[in-house]
């Protein structure tokens, strides 16, 4: 395979957990040779389910299949002396380093920033953590959820009955990561440039602040919170065409009379032509229906007298789209409505995902042919295509310490050294 | 310090609106590029028209959302639908490192601005398109905003509690670090490319495959598997308790109670999450609770017998964190090595967090219109060439004429003239 890859002149030490992987998994399938260095008990990643056919091994975590692609993997222990000694040799032929312990704790090892830069003076240390490098939290615990806590992201997920809702799958992990590797990028860049090296601090906390989309700027600019209202829905109107719809076989999601999307009408009139719109072309529904968007809507909330006079004849339009809806399956609902340029979108679920005639006619998916499993496995496939230098998942994710007659051969390692090393518990 | 930052001479031509494209442009000018932000009066970026907006103040240039995500940037009015128009848009093309849009395919084809018709006027040019579906396929020009796309990509599906509909995210999540972040990343990897080779690309990113892209194990479960994983609230299996718990209630100031809009009045309640993965951390959540009897059940001793006992374990905890200020069990706990964090309003995360404030995430920024208002700063810093937001946002077609003199060479009677035929408008 000629390597065409973005980043095939870059080398990645990854000493990170959970909160790093997707970071490595970017860098690798964009092409950076990647070195997932395991602590000997291995990665806390492969003991993260789901697993494959459920059978719970270290080496058999979809989780962790799915963050490791295109890489390798060595084992080294970090807390000993001669893993330390053998982590600097390493570190000396590595463009990047990626870490995610508590602040301190690496210098603590001899292994900080200053210390590898004496090894490698250009070398770009990414170090990832709930709150960053410094500040008053920034030796706080976290995991996942702290981090959609403190970043104000939680607050506005769910039914404003429930706790607020945690996003599904580490995307406090996820949106960190993607940072970090923003960042290595634009360090490596510079470096490129001036040959400068540096540190990149990600916060998971700061990651995620801008998912709150506009809550700081409503709080800052009106002293208003946005808070949890589960389905979009306006305070005691039910408005029709505005959230979930139950549909034959799961959900659909809508957002009609907003701009951007064709109007109520152009919906009234497909309930017309499949002779389903029952009394909504009749007075009062249909002249409501002409005007009904998000501007009345707005206007009405804040008008006790409207809402009175609404609240039927909207609850009769919600009535008779629900009922319309229901007949149908998702998918038959999004394309029509989306062939009307009605904005409604399915609710998918990871079935209908791995069915999706959009993804499937791209191409998104991926096989990776697991040789020992005696199978190929379907992988979620490039979150970006670039035209040049493709993302792409160069090889099957790595066994544990996999790679390390192959690693610590390129650093001068002999098999008898490995050996030794190997009897102390080092790797 | 380096005085210079990383994308000092980096030209970039954003002909994006709403959320993806512009965020990641404001990530390029943040760290040194320089932005210039297509719009025009005919066809204004639809944040503009959206709240927030400051008290008593209206208009295209005070959109707290819309200003938020351009920084930095120079405005440039130019109407793309008449012919003139779109010869200025090549001129800047030309003059482009880094082009950055997120239209449909078809309304990109109709304006011209594929990459095809780029490379004509820019052969080096990096391009990058962030449609909804991709620029191509049989959904290619299917319609959604983040509203739709959470629901489309699966994020609904999966998120919250599953006695619940599938109520989504609170925000449009997929568009505000996952999009652009991907997008950013490919931008700056085939920057690296250009710079050893000299040769430019074409960047796409499909928002559906991109925000699928970071649900992989959901996926994965099901290709290999066959299992739809479905919502399962704030428990995750290695952990217990692993959910937000009640907190005392805040009573809110008066005049937080009156004549405000009833669609967003301030929440009273408050939450903390709280996460015991190991038994030392179940230690310090017990220690921390004073040790009560209950904790000394056995059954509560292993992760195990937490996880069969999570309701009565939750029911526990929430009666101890609900007579407690939020961000007192927060400190407690911390301070017994327990993960834990408020669950934090806007409020908290803009005034009162301590933390944020000595890093500076937010940024406040002086607007001729908006006056001074809150930004976020970049979601990742360089020790040695910090970006940094170096202005507010534009008003519409603030430099247009800057832009046309400066960058495009104009001279004033051509610029007069394209101004009479509202071609910059």
């Amino acid at each position: 395979m000629t390597d065409d890859s973005a980043l095939n002149d870059i080398r990645v030490l990854d000493i990170s957990g959970e909160i790093g992987l997707y970071c490595a998994k970017l860098l690798a399938d964009l092409g950076a040779d990647v070195i997932k260095v395991e602590p000997p008990e291995g990665h806390p990643g492969r003991r993260s389910g789901p697993f494959y056919h459920d059978e719970i091994d270290p080496e058999k975590s979809l989780y962790f299949f799915n963050l490791t692609t295109s890489q390798r993997s060595i084992t080294l222990s970090l807390q000993n002396p001669d893993g330390r000694a053998l982590f600097k040799r390493l570190a000396a032929t590595a463009d990047v380093v990626v870490e995610s312990f508590p602040p301190g704790h690496l210098d603590s090892l001899g292994l900080g920033y200053e210390h590898l830069c004496r090894i490698r003076p250009d070398i770009i240390l990414a170090s990832i953590t709930g709150f960053g490098q410094w500040g008053p939290h920034s030796h706080y615990q976290w995991c996942d959820l702290v981090g959609l806590a403190m970043s104000g992201v939680m607050w506005l997920a769910g039914e404003p009955d429930d706790p607020p809702n945690r996003i599904y799958g580490n995307q406090g992990y996820i949106s960190a990561s993607i940072q970090a590797a923003s960042g290595i990028l634009m360090a490596l860049y510079h470096r490129d440039v001036t040959g400068e090296g540096q540190q990149v601090d990600v916060s998971m906390q700061e990651a995620l602040a801008l998912a709150q989309e506009t809550a700081a700027q409503t709080w800052d600019m009106q002293k208003v919170l946005r808070r949890r209202i589960g389905a979009w829905r306006v305070p005691m109107l039910q408005v029709p065409g505005i959230g979930n719809y139950a549909c034959k076989d799961g959900y659909v999601f809508c957002y009609l009379g907003t701009p951007g999307g064709a109007p109520w009408p152009v919906m009234l009139d497909w309930m017309i032509e499949e002779g389903e719109a029952q009394d909504l072309t009749e007075e009062p529904y249909f002249s409501l229906i002409q005007e009904l968007g998000l501007p009345l809507i707005t206007q009405s909330v804040a008008d006790a007298e409207a809402i009175e006079r609404l609240a039927a004849p909207l609850a009769r339009i919600h009535e008779v789209l629900s009922d319309f809806l229901g007949r149908r399956t998702k998918v038959e609902i999004y394309d029509e409505a989306q062939r009307r340029r009605l904005l409604i979108g399915m609710v998918s679920t990871p079935k209908d995902l791995v069915e999706d005639v959009q993804l499937n006619y791209r191409r998104y998916f991926q096989d990776v042919a697991h040789l020992e499993l005696g199978e190929t496995l379907r992988y979620p496939g490039a979150p970006v295509h670039l035209s040049e230098t493709p993302w792409r998942i160069r090889r099957r994710p790595p066994f544990l310490g996999e790679h390390n007659a192959e690693v610590y051969g390129e650093v001068g390692i002999g098999p008898d050294e490995l050996l030794t090393l190997t009897g102390a518990g080092v790797i | 310090m380096s005085e210079k930052l990383p994308l000092e001479g980096v030209k970039v031509a954003d002909f994006s609106w709403f959320g993806v494209g512009p965020i990641t442009a404001r990530l390029l000018g943040a760290f040194g590029a320089q932005v210039v932000r297509v719009e025009s009066e005919s066809r204004p970026d639809g944040l503009r028209s959206l709240a927030p907006f400051p008290p008593d103040k209206t208009g295209y240039n005070v959109s707290g959302w819309f200003n938020n995500y351009n920084p930095g940037k120079l405005s440039l009015s130019l109407n793309l639908n008449l012919p003139k128009g779109r010869e200025i848009a090549y001129r800047l093309v030309r003059w482009a490192d880094i082009f950055v849009n997120n239209f449909t395919p078809s309304v990109v084809e109709r304006w011209g601005l594929t990459y095809d018709d780029l490379v004509k006027v820019n052969p080096d040019i990096i391009a990058a398109y962030t449609p909804m579906q991709g620029l191509d396929g049989p959904r290619r020009d299917y319609l959604g905003f983040g509203a739709v796309l959470g629901p489309v990509a699966g994020y609904n599906h999966l998120s919250g509690f599953p006695d619940r509909e599938p109520v989504g995210l609170g925000t449009n999540y997929p568009d505000y670090v996952v999009n652009p972040g991907h997008t950013l990343v490919a931008i700056l990897a085939a920057l690296r490319y250009r710079r050893k080779t000299g040769r430019g690309q074409r960047i796409e990113l499909a928002q559906i495959e991109s925000s699928v892209s970071a649900l992989g194990p959901a996926l994965m479960d099901y290709t290999v598997n066959g299992r739809v994983q479905t919502r399962a609230g704030n428990r995750v299996p290695n952990a217990a308790p692993h959910n937000a718990f009640p907190c005392q209630r805040v009573a809110l100031p008066l005049w937080l109670e009156l004549g405000l809009d009833a669609l967003e009045r301030p929440g009273a309640d408050r939450w903390c999450a709280i996460a015991v993965f190991t038994d030392e951390q179940w230690q310090g959540l017990c220690e921390a609770m004073g040790n009560p009897d209950w904790c000394r059940d056995e059954k509560f001793a292993t992760l195990l017998g937490r996880k069969q006992n999570e309701d009565e374990l939750e029911r526990r905890i929430g009666e101890w964190t609900r007579d407690k200020p939020a961000h007192d069990v927060m400190d407690l706990l911390q301070a017994h090595g327990v993960p834990a964090g408020a669950v934090q309003t806007a409020q908290d995360v803009l005034d009162n967090d301590e933390h944020l404030k000595e890093r500076g995430y937010y940024v406040y920024l002086e607007h001729p219109e908006a006056g001074l208002t809150a930004y976020d700063g970049p979601g990742f810093r360089l020790s040695k060439t910090p970006g940094r937001l170096r202005s507010a946002a534009p008003c519409l077609g603030e430099h247009t004429f800057e832009v046309c003199k400066d960058i495009l060479q104009m001279d004033d009677g051509e610029i007069a003239d394209l101004v009479a035929e509202q071609v910059l408008f």
